[in-house]
């Protein structure tokens, strides 16, 4: 045991006691990897369990990552502000022109919403569910080449839940699909398996927003008539209830045969805050009742 | 007083290499102020299992292994017990030729790490692909891959100075 020679021969302190430790690791090796497997087997037949576990653990893990998360956000916040001093002349230039153009939007805003508030008002329009947000900052980006993840800093304490729309304030980023109790994890609309239900902006087209792990997902079930072109808007079209409707997504574009891909709206390879959308409707044709006898009960 | 120390310090030592191996399988998931980089960030837990199991598997057990495995496919959302086996296994083949990467010069460590991740990364994306029973783009395994055999040096010399610091002292 006492000899030791360079640290990179390290093996010659495990060499005095070889034939037991040969034994003991090839037993804990058959061991280990035989739990391995069960947890494998476990993990199809015992999703729920599983999940929560996962849940469980990334809460524990949530204060380390959020530790190492910051001294990163800042680096990059000293660099993005660098870029931000070089650019600044075009980029005030750039913005007069854009607010001249926004204030004339604005007033036509205002006009349109009077008219869409008397129109809504001829025709007793039910208003659509209120939302809110739940604001999380990202301390992790996961899933490596396998799939597309982020964890972050709030969970069902903050009144997160499983399904919300997760976006940034240029448009949607993706869904939570795990909620601990102080941190979840969101599956990107880039995820190979994220699916989300979206629709043309103008025209009202529906499709399946279909991600593949690549930068850009894919527009499936779009159909054969719809009347599409290159920068069209897309949002969610809130079927299925559990995304409220007309979330800005991204816009289209054209790949060729009859394919679609969506440029998503938020830059999702630089993500650092979430705002988590709270929407009134629960997901799913039960609540969508519960959330109506609500509504009602409200104005009795 | 003094035992109190000298035990701590003990555990400190024991606990090192696993430490480090936790520490850096967190790294790999953080976000790090390149965009772009989560697709391809290179397994940094597997570099750790990789330098331990092949010079300190004394300190680095299976169990061990299989732990950073569990750990590993909790932060990244992989089904649960793919990297648990995959590196149970890599930890039990490493350590059995351990005498091929350890103990010579750091090219043949690193040639051994360059095909260790290789076999790794595509036997990884065949158990993912198939326990999902769905197959995902190639590619950013590959960029990944070959990432991991570029960064390599960087944590392996940090790892070679803590074993000489810590390990070896005393």
């Amino acid at each position: 045991m006492s000899v030791r020679r360079s640290p990179s021969s390290g093996w010659s302190f495990v060499a005095a006691s070889v034939p037991w430790r040969g034994f003991s690791q090839r037993f804990s090796f058959f061991v280990f990897s035989a739990l391995a497997l069960l947890l494998l087997v476990l993990s199809h037949v015992q999703p729920e369990m599983i999940s929560s576990f996962r849940a469980r653990t990334i809460d524990t893990l949530a204060p380390f990552l959020d530790a190492v998360a910051r001294p990163m956000s800042a680096v990059e916040d000293i660099g993005a502000s660098l870029r931000d001093t070089v650019s600044l002349r075009a980029d005030n230039t750039k913005l007069r022109a854009e607010n001249a153009h926004m204030v004339e939007w604005q007033n036509a805003v205002i006009s349109l919403e009077k008219e869409n508030r008397e129109l809504r008002d001829l025709l007793h329009f039910k208003a659509e569910p209120s939302q809110s947000y739940i604001s999380a900052r990202v301390i992790a980006d996961t899933g490596g080449a396998y799939a597309r993840g982020l964890i972050v800093t709030a969970g069902k304490a903050d009144g997160v839940r499983e399904g919300m729309a997760a976006m940034t304030g240029e448009g949607l980023i993706g869904r939570v699909v795990e909620a601990g109790n102080w941190s979840s994890r969101i599956m990107l609309i880039t995820d190979l398996n994220s699916r989300i239900p979206v629709a043309v902006a103008r025209t009202g087209d529906r499709a399946i927003l279909a991600g593949d792990n690549s930068p850009q997902p894919k527009l499936l079930f779009m159909p054969r008539d719809a009347a599409v072109f290159d920068g069209a808007r897309i949002v969610t079209s809130g079927h299925g209830g559990i995304f409220p409707p007309n979330l800005p997504v991204g816009v289209l574009q054209e790949a060729g045969h009859g394919d679609y891909h969506v440029i998503p709206a938020a830059d999702i390879g630089r993500v650092n805050d979430v705002r988590l959308v709270d929407f009134d409707l629960k997901g799913g044709i039960f609540n969508s009742i519960e959330s109506r006898m609500r509504a009602e009960s409200k104005k009795k | 007083m003094d035992i109190f120390w000298q035990r701590l310090d003990a555990w400190f030592r024991i606990a090192m290499p696993s430490a480090t191996a936790v520490l850096l399988a967190l790294l790999g998931v953080v976000v790090w102020p390149l965009p772009y980089l989560g697709p391809v960030m290179p397994p940094l837990a597997f570099i750790a299992l990789f330098y331990w199991s092949a010079h300190r598997p004394d300190l680095f057990p299976s169990g061990v292994a299989f732990l950073l495995g569990v750990l590993n496919d909790v932060i990244n959302g992989f089904p649960l017990g793919v990297s648990a086996f995959l590196f149970t296994l890599a930890h039990q083949l490493i350590w059995r030729q351990r005498r091929f990467f350890a103990g010579h010069s750091f090219f043949m460590l690193w040639s051994g790490f360059a095909l260790a991740s290789a076999l790794m990364m595509v036997a990884e994306w065949l158990l993912i692909g198939l326990v999902r029973w769905q197959a995902t783009p190639f590619l950013p395994v590959l960029v990944q891959t070959v990432l991991a055999i570029v960064v390599f040096p960087l944590p392996c010399w940090i790892m070679i100075w803590l074993q000489r610091s810590v390990l070896s002292a005393g």
